[in-house]
């Protein structure tokens, strides 16, 4: 278990550094593909088993897909083009993430309850939808509704978007 | 081995808020920010497993949702300025600079 723990941690910091660094879209999306993929399983290692399978099933296979195809519709695989307005953005960003951070870190000091491990687990039992649904369908039904509510408007607003015959150009 | 994991989360967020500064193609900005939302994802769920409630788990499945929602307009936010643009660049979309 310890070494899953090092392991899934050390690939999640790797993978998430290579999508911000790489220079290629292509490259970083599929890094970030990596990166969303080590959180599934950790996520069923975290008693949250349904949750692993959407994020991997959701993210690592639609969401990342979406990507990689819009990089490659448009031809942006290149993150460099020349001529840089803002010279000084990379350093005040690379401050603005390390004082992040900090922040959330130091916010992690802050009193907990946690329950025992074994405890916790037992309420859990798993995170499989058999546990995860009955929590979904009564405590958080209308946030649930509403969601649905809001993907429907997204899909609309993005088929509107893109249609075609509407630049008016 | 929760401590462990949120200290990831911290990680993967500031390394998310960097990517969201300093890069310059919309795309990559975009996924900086599925980095971001990814990142408060994994704490939502420490936090479940630390308390023993799927509250958090439920929160992180709307959040799973929400973020889809946001790609699609997002991406196609992006297309339909191409359109226009040819380009992909936030640099290149300062008309609103004041």
């Amino acid at each position: 278990m310890i070494v899953f723990n090092l392991l899934a941690g050390a690939l999640l910091l790797l993978t998430g550094f290579l999508s911000v660094y790489l220079r290629n879209a292509v490259h970083a999306a599929l890094a970030l593909a990596a990166n969303f993929v080590v959180m599934g399983t950790v996520y069923m290692v975290l008693q949250a088993r349904f949750l692993g399978w959407v994020q991997i099933i959701v993210y690592a296979g639609a969401i990342m897909v979406l990507f990689v195809f819009v990089i490659m519709l448009l031809h942006a695989a290149q993150a460099e083009v020349g001529f840089d307005p803002l010279p000084w953005m990379r350093p005040a960003a690379l401050a603005v993430a390390a004082v992040g951070f900090l922040a959330l870190a130091w916010a992690l000091g802050a009193a907990r309850a946690p329950l025992a491990a074994k405890a916790s687990a037992a309420l859990l039992k798993g995170g499989t939808a058999l546990a995860l649904g009955p929590e979904l369908w009564n405590t958080w039904r209308y946030p649930v509704l509403l969601v649905a509510a809001l993907l429907l408007v997204a899909t609309v607003a993005a088929v509107a978007l893109i249609r075609p015959g509407k630049e008016g150009a | 081995m929760n401590t462990y994991y949120l200290l990831i989360s911290a990680a993967l967020f500031a390394l998310g808020a960097y990517g969201v500064l300093a890069r310059r193609s919309a795309i990559l900005v975009f996924m900086s920010v599925e980095l971001m939302l990814n990142a408060a994802n994994l704490a939502l769920v420490v936090f479940a497993r630390e308390q023993g409630s799927p509250a958090g788990q439920a929160v992180a499945l709307l959040l799973i949702a929400l973020a889809a929602a946001e790609v699609a307009v997002g991406l196609a936010l992006v297309v339909a300025i191409y359109r226009t643009r040819e380009s992909t660049l936030v640099d290149d979309l300062a008309e609103l600079k004041g």
